[in-house]
């Protein structure tokens, strides 16, 4: 479980703008919309989540923006055309590091118990 | 009650961070109260759930310090003083500055304001737990980009002639003026 969790930390910046593909959304809804597509694994610590949007904005790969929802003053992050343009050669990686991994995985034999 | 373990907390977090990122935090510790409220639980529990979520005051704090773009700053402009150094260094042992008619006493300021300006870089790279001394990026930036633009007055009003060398360090100086321009305001944005 560790080691997932350090897989997952050293995706974090990919699976944050992949969250933000779809439209713009506030922090809280950000950590949601992560643990809603990949379930209990997903469910990132929240303080984690808050400081690296701020890092990909001040990188330029995300821009935050203010309004007003419920009385309430809400900051809501949407790709930048850096960040659009990072996520989608982040994503071509990944698909082909998986196929590599799934390649490798399905050839090896099983080890004898 | 929740509302007096929500508003302890944001207390705690805003002697550590700038109000910009406290109001961020307490919308989205407001909306983690909301989900929890409506899953069920009484006001107190979901406000120490949403606490929990966040985590600890000053954990939190360290990782925003940990990403700010003050550190982010100091650490790009400290990056790019060997290459300038060693340009300028180039150039003026090239052109034998020594000999130019600049008085010692603001050869020595020169030095000195250098020497404080790398001081708040190095402290604003290093910071691992306060986010107000990464603001210390904007002033080391800000003075950096005022000794790299008096560098070039002086040369252009004391040298004899404008050595390729010399252009060489004045286009890197401006380069790091440049991007100083478009970093500081990120520091102090926040």
């Amino acid at each position: 479980m560790r080691a997932e969790a350090q897989i997952l930390k050293g995706h974090l910046d990919t699976l944050l703008l992949a969250t933000l593909a779809d439209g713009p959304r506030h922090g809280y809804a950000v950590k949601e919309a992560l643990r809603e597509a990949g379930g209990a694994r997903f469910d990132l610590p929240t303080g984690t989540i808050y400081p690296a949007l701020r890092r990909l904005e001040s990188a330029g790969l995300l821009e935050g923006t203010w309004s007003v929802v419920g009385g309430r003053r809400r900051r809501t992050y949407a790709l930048t055309a850096a960040g659009r343009r990072r996520l989608s050669s982040d994503r071509a990686s990944w698909q082909d590091f998986a196929s590599a991994v799934t390649a490798i995985l399905e050839s090896a034999p099983c080890p004898a118990t | 009650m929740s509302g007096d373990l929500t508003s302890t907390y944001l207390i705690d977090l805003s002697r550590r961070l700038p109000a910009g990122i406290i109001e961020e935090i307490a919308d989205g510790l407001a909306q983690a109260c909301e989900d929890h409220l409506a899953r069920g639980l009484s006001e107190r529990d979901a406000a120490a759930a949403a606490i929990a979520e966040f985590g600890d005051a000053s954990q939190l704090a360290a990782e925003f310090t940990r990403h700010s773009p003050g550190r982010r700053t100091a650490r790009i402009m400290l990056g790019s003083g060997p290459v300038l150094g060693a340009c300028w260094g180039a150039a003026l042992i090239a052109t034998r500055a020594w000999l130019w008619p600049v008085p010692v006493a603001a050869r020595l300021a020169y030095g000195s304001a250098l020497l404080l300006v790398i001081a708040a870089l190095a402290s604003a790279a290093a910071s691992r737990h306060s986010y107000r001394l990464t603001r210390l990026a904007a002033a080391g930036g800000i003075g950096l980009g005022v000794l790299d633009l008096t560098m070039i007055a002086v040369v252009l009003l004391a040298a004899p002639l404008v050595t390729w060398l010399l252009a060489i360090a004045i286009t890197a100086s401006l380069t790091r003026t440049g991007l100083a321009a478009r970093l500081v305001p990120r520091v102090l944005a926040r």
